[in-house]
């Protein structure tokens, strides 16, 4: 057997005085120390004095002999020798360097560890141990950092083994911006470099965690405590892209929960290096379809699109959606999809499902946060990270989160944006009406929920309606608003599928605004859909008398301008009953229900009953509170008195109590409201009839005008408006002739 | 069984078709370099794995059918050679729905410099990886002196480190290393000429750039 082990062992166990004639004859066939019998040099000190002198030149904490160190200076055949031996040194430890890019196990593992090497051994300064991951773009290994003994993770990226000078560059610069980022919940980045072997590293923080799908699933009991894990990582993008740093490829593997429950994201910002070397696997292929969509379901489908540009920091967000999907139901929003180009396709053209249709338990408030997050259209999710977290913090608050009344904003915002509603007045009454839906929907849920989020609903319309600019408006009205409605529509039915009675609330709104715009048609599917839902849930007792009333009053006035004044009063005299007992007798809305039952009775030519209803109205009327809405309806039954005087064909009555109307209500709304235009030409019927024709084309011209601009040309009112003009014109001529 | 002693008896023996063990070795010779060719080539995993398998099917064939004509190239090159219409046909297929993101790393396969060093540095993996294999499992050489040399190559260690470590001297730590270096040299020569793929053999064919890693 070789004696070289042999040889070996007795080398270990021998003490070296570092003078005595060290080195002996060893067996013929150890080649590693052929030559060793003889002495080198000129013979004076030992070989292995020499030796050991050649290593501390590579290694300075080796003590060589002083006096050697000495004699080689003035003994050429030493130094000769010494030369000779440090370049053979050199040459193993070349040689053997070749091996740190050759794994570290034994071969039958055959798994190669790419340890970077340089001409001053492994990655300068680390100590590299186990892999910990490998995947397409890189292998992930423990290690430690030399100088600190802080254990850290090295990753060297593969496929950058053959990159240009250009993307090295390019990555060591990536690498610079995200090292200077500081956060709890982001692992940091120590340094970065290219090996000798040509794979670029970088070396983070280790962190002993768990993947965030994995901790959610064993350890994340409770709505909250998932909120308060989702709302650390929100913290921690939001971070990165206030820096302008988007990391591109959040998915679970990428966030790990720490042994103290805080997760830390990895790469941050280094999909883009990433995404270089994995370039060549963005296809259809079949092979490892499955792990293509393992890594695309958490892609934006603007980054599936194949134009960067689209791609920006909102990608993060969505990709948060995909995560805190999964996290919820335990599947991913499309996990369906069998290929890439389905995947793209469901990304872009569907809805991910409601995660309540899947777990039932789901918390409505973070599928609402989820859903927002995974809109297709970037513009529908949250504008910034720092958005997600302020709802997140709102959920952690139990406060109302912004995301559900966020999206029905965004349509209003949208519509606008494209069609001028055309006069302000109907943004006012979308406003108005769209207003008292939304409160009424809210009811439902208890009351500091309701009013904060009125009035944050109040905010965003009045901010979307006041960006509405009339100077750019164009297109008729009726585009726009019918657009706007059908708009809303969808979007409230798909929010609200599961609320029968909420989405009740809301169709009745939409009709009595299909009404304000003389859609009856439409107005009728809407408001006899709502009274249907919310007439069952009063007889079950699910819905309250205030809020049926409110629909029997909305389907009184559906009646009413369908020309059905019998079927109008009957739902007037069931509102009023409704409202007498919910409200009171001298409450402002029950008021208001005299006033309009008066005229469904003038309607039917019962001026006796119409005039003894809005006697009774205008006397309840005196005790209201001094409100703006009380002003509204008293001007509404001196308004109501002068039609009802028109109907007994007392003209000059009616003109008397017209202009009462017209002075009260021009010190409530400005004087091109549709409410002025109205009462204007209302006022010029009357005046023409007891011959007052100045007059009466004074207003019945300014009244055309007004309701032209707020009603639309195409209007009821303003066509009447416009033909009493004409008649007027024609009357004034006549008489002149 | 001598197969895995050359190439050229690797060779003849894949001439019988029944001869199992000779396509087994060819295969676990052979398929790991293809596969980390591949990755060096800027595949994934799952689609080097799907390059090699079709590249030593085809190398098989081509090679039974007489197609494979030892004076103009080395068995490398012309694994080379296949691998890269394989890869090409790859990308080709999945081209048409490839979605471009960034600048790519794949290498361009057209440049025989680039791809010729992408597989050079797999196959010297291979080379290091076996005799690393042979060194411990053996040569007998002591397990003292394999530990030193494990911590001076893998944990990057000094001399003086090692030694004290292992309560040596510095001198034992440098004997260690020199006994170590010599036996994987030899390892290491002779299966470079098992493998029949030199860098002098490159170079002799003319397809071995001088420095293929600066490509």
């Amino acid at each position: 057997m070789s004696s070289a082990s042999d040889e070996f062992d007795r080398t270990l166990h021998r003490a070296s005085d570092g003078s005595a004639p060290l080195h002996r004859a060893v067996s013929d066939d150890d080649e590693s120390t052929r030559g060793a019998s003889h002495p080198i040099g000129c013979g004076r000190f030992a070989r292995e004095a020499l030796e050991v002198l050649a290593v501390s030149r590579f290694d300075r904490d080796v003590v060589a002999d002083e006096r050697l160190e000495a004699h080689v200076v003035v003994c050429a055949d030493c130094a000769n020798a010494l030369q000779e031996l440090e370049r053979e040194l050199g040459e193993a430890d070349a040689f053997l360097g070749e091996f740190k890019t050759v794994a570290n196990v034994s071969a039958t593992t055959s798994q190669r560890v790419p340890v970077a090497s340089g001409d001053d051994g492994p990655i300068r300064g680390y100590q590299l141990g186990t892999e910990i991951h490998r995947g397409g773009q890189g292998a992930v290994f423990h290690a430690e950092q030399i100088a600190t003994r802080r254990p850290c993770a090295v990753k060297m990226l593969l496929g950058g083994k053959f990159a240009s000078d250009k993307q090295r560059l390019r990555f060591e610069r990536e690498v610079e911006v995200v090292a200077k980022m500081r956060h709890p919940s982001i692992v940091t980045l120590y340094e970065s470099g290219i090996a000798t072997t040509g794979e670029p590293w970088f070396a983070m923080e280790f962190i002993a965690g768990e993947r965030l799908d994995e901790f959610v699933r064993a350890k994340c009991s409770s709505a909250r405590l998932l909120g308060a894990l989702f709302k650390s990582v929100a913290e921690a993008v939001a971070y990165a892209h206030r820096r302008g740093v988007i990391h591109r490829d959040l998915k679970p593997g990428n966030i790990l929960v720490d042994r103290e429950g805080t997760p830390r994201i990895l790469d941050f910002g280094l999909a883009r290096l990433d995404d270089a070397s994995r370039h060549g696997d963005i296809d259809g292929g079949t092979t490892a379809a499955g792990e293509f969509l393992g890594t695309f379901a958490y892609a934006a489908p603007e980054q599936l699109s194949g134009d960067p540009s689209l791609v920006d920091s909102r990608c993060d967000l969505y990709a948060l959606g995909v995560v805190l999907f999964e996290c919820l139901v335990g599947q991913k929003p499309f996990s369906g999809a069998k290929s890439i180009a389905e995947l793209v396709t469901q990304k872009t053209m569907s809805s991910p499902p409601r995660p309540r249709s899947l777990v039932s338990s789901v918390d409505p408030d973070l599928e609402v946060i989820a859903l927002r997050l995974l809109a297709a259209d970037p513009a529908r999710r949250y504008d910034t990270a720092d958005a997600l977290v302020e709802d997140l913090a709102r959920f952690l608050d139990g406060r109302p989160i912004l995301a559900r009344e966020d999206s029905v904003a965004y349509v209003v915002r949208k519509t606008l944006r494209r069609h001028w509603i055309p006069a302000s007045f109907a943004a006012l009454l979308v406003m108005t009406v769209f207003m008292s839906a939304i409160a009424l929907f809210v009811a439902y849920r208890n009351a500091e929920r309701e009013r904060e989020r009125s009035e944050r609903t109040l905010a965003s319309f009045q901010k979307a309606l006041g960006s509405a600019n009339p100077e750019t408006g164009s297109g008729s009205s009726s585009m726009g608003i019918e657009d706007f409605l059908g708009l809303v529509e969808q979007q409230v039915t798909a929010e609200l599928g599961d609320e029968p009675y909420q989405l009740a609330g809301v169709l009745r709104t939409l009709g009595l605004i299909h009404l304000g715009f003389d859609d009856a048609e439409r107005a009728k599917s809407a408001i006899e859909e709502a009274h249907r839902v919310q007439e069952d849930g009063w007889e079950r007792g699910e819905v309250s008398a205030a809020q049926f009333a409110e629909t029997e009053f909305a389907l009184a006035r559906l009646l009413f301008n369908l020309r059905d004044f019998v079927g109008a009063e009957a739902c007037y005299r069931r509102a009023l009953a409704l409202r007498e007992a919910a409200l009171g007798p001298d409450d402002v809305d029950t008021v208001e229900t005299l006033r309009q039952l008066a005229s469904a009775l003038r309607a039917q030519n019962r001026l006796e009953d119409a005039q003894a209803v809005l006697d009774d109205a205008w006397l309840r009327s005196a005790k209201f509170p001094d409100t703006q809405a009380a002003r509204v309806i008293r001007v509404g039954l001196l308004h109501g008195r002068a039609t009802l005087s028109a109907a007994r064909n007392d003209a000059a009555s009616a003109t008397v109590q017209y202009e009462e109307a017209l002075a009260a209500l021009l010190q409530m709304v400005p004087a091109d409201d549709w409410r002025i235009g109205r009462t204007r030409y209302n006022l010029a019927r009357m005046q023409l009839r007891t011959g007052a024709l100045e007059a009466a084309l004074e207003n019945a011209t300014a009244a055309e005008r007004i309701l032209r601009e707020k009603k639309g040309a195409d209007a009821t009112m303003t066509r009447e408006a416009a033909s009493l003009c004409e008649t007027v014109r024609k009357i004034s001529v006549d008489g002149d002739g | 069984m001598d197969l895995d002693r050359t190439t050229t008896a690797l060779l003849t023996a894949l001439f019988d078709p029944k001869n199992a063990a000779a396509w087994e070795m060819f295969d676990r010779r052979y398929r790991p370099i293809l596969v980390g060719f591949a990755r060096n080539c800027g595949l994934k995993d799952n689609d080097a794995a799907e390059i090699a398998q079709e590249t030593i099917v085809r190398f098989v064939e081509e090679y039974r059918e007489g197609k494979y004509d030892r004076t103009r190239g080395r068995l490398g090159a012309w694994l080379v050679t296949i691998a890269r219409y394989r890869m090409l046909d790859q990308k080709r297929r999945k081209g048409v729905q490839r979605i471009e993101r960034g600048e790519s790393a794949m290498i361009d396969l057209d440049d025989e410099r680039s791809v010729t060093a992408a597989y050079e540095a797999e196959r010297r993996q291979a080379v290091l990886r076996e005799a690393l294999d042979e060194l411990r499992t053996r040569s007998k050489t002591d397990p003292k002196t394999v530990k030193a040399f494990e911590m001076l190559v893998y944990h990057g260690m000094t001399t003086q480190q090692v030694a004290t470590e292992l309560g040596m001297s510095a001198h034992d730590v440098y004997l260690a290393k020199s006994r170590i270096a010599a036996k994987l040299r030899d390892i290491v020569q002779r299966l470079e000429n098992e493998y029949e793929e030199s860098p002098g053999d490159w170079e002799s064919t003319g397809r071995r750039p001088s420095a293929g890693l600066e490509a």
